[in-house]
């Protein structure tokens, strides 16, 4: 073997055995820089989360209504299921829609407290004179223990202040006003899910109906579940899907669109250190199987 | 202590610290095992249940349960008096408490068929739920499955709809050829159609999989920017603020 031959040969090998600890650090530099210098890609166009907004867009506050968030996630997914969730509460509290909050994961439970009061900072400085407020415009069931038992007990309740009794922090639901009107799944007008567990997606799927009626049903995925949970967005057991954070960055484009003077959330930047990602990921698969068929033709 | 020391130490400023220092910790398995990695790792696991055996007490059990049975949970005047009488009836929560509380004899070798009790009552609800929960979850996928195979133009237009269309007829070979894979129960001829069915199937499962793939990645890639965007906008400007 000549010496340019063996050259080839260990640049060839040397692209196919990059040391793991290269792509870690080249990877950890693509997901950084569009956090350093703020860049900001536009998201590609997303029919599932069009339909979110959609559905979400058409809806009207009603009274004795409310919306269900079952925020089942908590901080090993929170980089896709918050800014899905927090996207979503902000066209609510917009639109003056008053929503529930609800988990079956413990962990989701600070999420829970701190989400809609920033939101509620966020948009009473956007709009001064205007406020936003816990027990007329949201309200926090908190973290409820008993998965399916629970979720079908919700659905089944001939009263939900039964079922349900009090909030977060002890109050009766009947001295809140939000819950006025609101006793049993048919005064839920919407259920959105976010979470990044198949089986908690599943049991909302499963049990949250009763007497034939079952809400308009969102759901936000991480990307993980995104396979799985177009299944039931094709078979419109779902009607609006967040395909990750990708689909969060299209909702909040959307959203940006119909008030334009908001400020933009953490969405569309994660998306963005996000496709950078995938391009570095991209070159380095490239680069690998070009590597290997070089030493194979060499062979 | 001025304000500007409050905010160098306060509450904030230690769990920014200590958050920075448990990424960290947790990253450096990426180059190489090592016990810094290896307390942190159980740290966030006794942690995680410590909170979830927390919040079920404070959330439920207390609350919903222990709460009513002793009676704190009414409002009581200066007088000593309560707003409401004690409800005896909170009391027969004992009977599932103690049941539920049988589990613990499969500890026992004596007696941990009494652990069996509660194990069976679990299964069957279980297993009467999970049908249920089938034919909730399955049915409306199932009538989906039944797609026209000619779709007409939407709308003023008449003629085929080729997309859709097509998009069916995918959908129908990828169902058929997927399901026939799974037909173990008869020999397939080699190289007859049952066996061809079936490799066509396991290639539309391949490329299944490789969405899924694709999608794990994308998962991963998204953890880990949380994790840099805390380092990046909270962690770091702690010691260059």
């Amino acid at each position: 073997m000549d010496s340019s031959a063996r050259q080839k040969d260990s640049l060839a090998e040397r692209l196919e055995r990059i040391d793991r600890r290269v792509v870690y650090l080249l990877i950890a530099l693509a997901l950084s820089l569009p956090i350093i210098f703020g860049w900001k890609l536009p998201p590609a166009e997303m029919e599932t989360a069009d339909s979110f907004f959609r559905v979400v867009d058409e809806l009207q506050p009603q009274q004795g209504k409310i919306v269900l968030i079952a925020s089942d996630w908590g901080p090993g997914t929170q980089a896709e299921n918050k800014p899905q969730t927090m996207i979503a509460m902000e066209h609510l509290m917009r639109k003056r829609i008053p929503f529930a909050l609800i988990s079956i994961t413990p962990y989701a439970a600070p999420f829970l407290e701190s989400m809609p009061r920033d939101i509620k900072e966020k948009l009473e400085a956007e709009t001064p004179g205007e406020t936003w407020n816990y027990g007329t415009d949201w309200i926090n069931f908190g973290y409820r223990p008993g998965l399916i038992i629970m979720i079908q007990g919700l659905a089944k309740a001939s009263d939900l202040h039964e079922v349900l009794k009090t909030d977060v922090s002890g109050t009766p639901l009947a001295d809140l006003s939000i819950m006025d009107g609101v006793h049993t799944i048919r005064d839920i007008s919407m259920l959105m899910e976010f979470t990044g567990l198949v089986s908690a997606f599943n049991y909302w799927v499963q049990f949250f109906q009763a007497d034939g009626y079952r809400p308009p049903f969102v759901h936000g995925c991480t990307s993980i579940t995104i396979p799985e949970a177009y299944i039931y967005y094709v078979s419109k057991q779902i009607v609006g899907l967040y395909e990750g954070v990708a689909g969060a960055a299209w909702y909040e484009t959307l959203l940006t669109k119909k008030y334009p003077g908001r400020e933009s959330g953490t969405a569309l930047k994660i998306n963005t250190s996000l496709a950078v990602a995938h391009v570095v990921i991209i070159a380095l698969m490239i680069l690998g199987n070009i590597g290997f068929l070089v030493r194979r033709g060499d062979s | 202590m001025n304000s500007a020391e409050t905010a160098l130490f306060g509450l904030p400023w230690w769990q920014a610290f200590v958050g920075g220092i448990c990424t960290i910790a947790i990253f450096s398995f990426l180059y190489k095992e090592n016990p810094f990695y290896r307390f942190f790792e159980h740290l966030y696991i006794g942690i995680a249940t410590g909170i979830g055996v927390m919040a079920t007490i404070n959330t439920f059990l207390w609350p919903t349960v222990l709460k009513p049975m002793v009676g704190a949970d009414r409002i009581p005047f200066p007088d000593g008096t309560y707003a409401e009488p004690y409800n005896e009836f909170y009391l027969l929560y004992l009977i599932p408490i103690a049941f539920g509380s049988l589990y613990y004899f499969i500890l026992s070798r004596k007696h941990n068929w009494l652990a069996q009790l509660v194990i069976g009552f679990t299964l069957g609800y279980g297993g009467g739920l999970a049908f249920k929960a089938t034919f909730n979850e399955m049915l409306p996928q199932l009538e989906d499955s039944f797609r026209p195979l000619y779709v007409a133009q939407q709308g003023a237009q008449s003629g085929i709809d080729w997309l859709a269309t097509l998009s069916n007829l995918v959908f129908l070979f990828t169902l058929l050829t997927a399901l026939s894979y799974f037909f173990f129960t008869f020999r397939r001829s080699e190289g007859g159609p049952a066996e061809k069915s079936a490799l066509a199937g396991r290639w539309m499962m391949m490329g299944c999989f490789g969405a899924f793939f694709g999608a794990t990645i994308m998962a991963r890639m998204a953890l880990l920017v949380e994790r840099l965007e805390f380092l990046i906008n909270k962690w770091f400007p702690l010691f260059f603020a």
